[in-house]
């Protein structure tokens, strides 16, 4: 009895406790920006590589700094981060609680497509303009949401510039495979207008399903056909298991693309750079893109002692720029936050960046490829680190 | 070597990857009924333990095998003393011990994924070993998938033999027939269950670490290998070794040949289609007796 009351007691001290210390903590002039984001399940491994560090480190970097400038007067952000566990239903109903009970002064986007696309009427409804930096889908664009801002390149931009290197490359043929989701779909049917276009001959294609764990029997297949580039539209499980098989059975044609987690650090920490040398897929920058990149990178390092991906990464740290030059020029309306996004050429850690709608239509396409341990940029030419290795060197 | 047998070979390989993931639960749920849907979980942390070691202290994965499934072991018995000792003493019946225990294991999952969460983030992780191509007869294989491969066959063997060949097999067996029949004869139910569930999170973390060489890891990456080790044990029969080790070959085989005459994608229509046609066939799994 006496144990069940001291139990009930202290229920009753944490309850009180959790409720006065987010009131105590949140000082009138914070300014409060929230966001709901995979911190656990499937979609944390893209997330905290990508977009939550970034998030911390620029609230940070600003509540060192003073704080936000908004309309002159210095104003520190508490960031709102809740995990959404993986789960769709959680990000929507995290955010409609980030906009109508918390009201929260500005929302920062959840990682994924998926995600932002299930978002999307809300911050159109509330009026919270959102920079998503992991989101990528003519589908997402096409709905024209005026609040909605897509940063990375769209599929058939990144695709246009692989297609643009082959031809560049004199390559006539290729092999495709892509993962089952919207993401992998929306590559391919990409890809599959960027080949036609410029007369490469898709000689075979094949879908995996996302937990595959032995792709060696397709493998195998179109390395009988001799194909002169493989292109797999892969999520990071993907990424990984056919860089290692294709090692296995030789499979090395001259060009060897692959699509998320290649840009990530771990992918050449677990295969090793000798392994991934020459190995070319999705990204948008490198430390040497040029000075604010090299400082981001150094920032990065430094807070987190891990390095960045060499893709949407940046793109996120774009989004937080744009976000702040926004504030500190129109201050917390909304609605003339989203103008100022959409009518301003922003100056950005990957460049300039204008918005046509919700598309990025400033940065290009880009073509990355590992050589000796960095992920260089090796197309189109203006934007180029590095010359590609081709044909591609053997697996080592 | 012919295409075909490269392909068999190449099933059977990925086979025996899902058969050492199901030897740990086969144990805990084909023997003891104790629906462990944390397995995969444990596997995971084994897998993270391989990681730490060979990273920080550049220890070879494969000599430090038995220090996880020993870490594993003794977690195992510090887990039963908390959370199963009570329901497997209390239970009426097999029955109530599966569901009551189904329901300890969801928080176990959640309670060891978010502790490695707390520990090492959500970053996918991995390392290199053993990552080299091997000829055998003029097809290709990586190394390390031939030691998941033969590790699987010799634990699966050596589980069986134990069980068959064995007093303690024999004990085992007994507790599960009839533990008031077993302790009756002189088995000491009070140890032999705690150690049994031991060995099953000790081959959980092997299996854990052999996986960790072959591919990359993440805290999530526990729940979907329990459900592969949940079809394998069901299409082999529950408890019999030898039936998870065939139930894994068979998927494996089914799955590259599916593989090479239709789509990766029909993947899991595939491997489900094989445990219905079983099941059908024989509602107990392939080696139930």
């Amino acid at each position: 009895m006496k144990r069940s009351t001291a139990i009930k007691e202290i229920a009753v001290a944490l309850t009180a406790a959790a409720m006065l210390a987010p009131a105590a903590a949140a000082f009138a002039q914070d300014v409060r920006i929230g966001y709901a984001i995979a911190r656990t399940g499937p979609w944390a491994a893209g997330s905290q590589v990508t977009q939550e560090p970034n998030y911390i480190m620029w609230a940070e970097q600003i509540n060192a700094a003073g704080g936000l400038n908004v309309g002159g007067k210095k104003r520190k952000i508490e960031l709102i981060g809740l995990d959404d566990r993986s789960n769709m239903e959680t990000v929507v109903r995290s955010y409609e609680k980030l906009m109508t009970s918390d009201k929260v002064d500005l929302i920062l986007p959840p990682w994924g497509t998926g995600a932002n696309f299930a978002i999307m009427p809300l911050a159109q409804k509330h009026g919270y303009p959102m920079l998503s930096c992991t989101a990528t889908g003519r589908k997402l664009v096409a709905m024209k949401n005026p609040y909605f801002f897509a940063l990375l390149q769209q599929p058939d931009i990144m695709m246009d510039a692989l297609a643009e290197y082959m031809v560049a490359r004199k390559v006539k043929t290729a092999t495709v495979i892509h993962v089952d989701e919207l993401f992998g779909l929306e590559q391919f049917t990409a890809l599959e207008a960027s080949m036609k276009a410029k007369g490469i001959q898709i000689l075979e294609k094949k879908s995996y399903p996302l937990g595959i764990k032995d792709l060696s029997p397709v493998l195998k297949d179109m390395q009988a056909k001799k194909p002169d580039a493989f292109i797999g539209l892969t999520y990071p499980p993907g990424t990984f298991l056919s860089t290692g098989q294709s090692k296995a059975i030789g499979f090395n044609p001259k060009i060897f693309y692959l699509a998320v987690g290649t840009a990530f650090p771990v992918y050449r920490d677990k295969m090793t750079p000798a392994t991934v040398e020459g190995v070319m897929g999705l990204g948008t920058w490198n430390p040497k893109s040029g000075a604010a990149a090299q400082a981001y990178f150094d920032a990065h390092v430094k807070r987190w002692k891990k390095e960045p991906d060499r893709w949407a990464s940046a793109h996120c740290w774009a989004g937080l720029q744009i976000l702040q030059a926004a504030v500190e020029k129109v201050g917390l309306d909304r609605k003339k936050i989203r103008d100022y996004i959409a009518n301003t050429t922003h100056n950005t850690v990957i460049g300039e960046m204008r918005f046509k709608g919700s598309e990025n239509v400033s940065t290009p396409g880009v073509v990355s490829q590992w050589q000796s341990g960095e992920f260089e940029v090796v197309w189109p030419p203006q934007r180029a680190t590095s010359v590609a290795l081709f044909p591609k060197p053997n697996w080592k | 070597m012919g295409f075909w047998l490269e392909l068999a070979a190449s099933g059977l390989i990925t086979g025996g990857i899902y058969a050492v993931v199901a030897i740990g639960l086969n144990l805990q749920y084909g023997l003891m009924r104790i629906m462990n849907i944390s397995h995969g979980e444990f596997l995971m942390l084994g897998a993270y333990l391989t990681w730490l070691a060979h990273t920080t202290l550049q220890t070879n994965p494969i000599v430090f095998l038995p220090v996880v499934a020993l870490a594993l072991f003794v977690l195992g018995l510090v887990v039963y003393r908390l959370c199963f000792q009570r329901i497997a003493r209390t239970a009426p019946a097999v029955e109530v011990i599966e569901a009551r225990s189904l329901l300890v294991g969801f928080g176990l999952m959640f309670f060891v994924q978010n502790a490695v969460y707390l520990a090492w983030g959500a970053d996918l992780r991995g390392y290199s070993f053993m990552a080299e191509p091997v000829d055998i007869l003029g097809a290709r294989f990586m190394a390390n998938r031939l030691l998941v491969f033969g590790v699987a066959v010799a634990a699966s063997l050596g589980l069986l033999a134990l069980l068959r060949w064995t007093m303690i097999g024999k004990a085992v067996r007994a507790m599960m027939q009839s533990p008031t029949g077993a302790q009756l004869v002189g088995v000491d139910t009070g140890i032999l269950h705690p150690v049994v569930f031991g060995a099953g999170l000790a081959l959980a973390g092997v299996a854990g670490s052999l996986l960790s060489m072959v591919y990359e890891i993440s805290p999530s990456m526990g729940e979907p290998y329990t459900i592969t080790a949940l079809i394998v044990i069901t299409l082999g029969g529950l408890g019999s070794a030898i039936g998870s080790l065939l139930g894994g070959f068979l998927l494996g085989l089914v799955e590259a040949f599916g593989m090479h005459f239709t789509n990766p994608s029909l993947k899991m229509v595939l491997s489900y289609g094989v445990l219905v046609a079983v099941l059908l066939a024989r509602p107990r799994g392939l080696f139930a007796r």
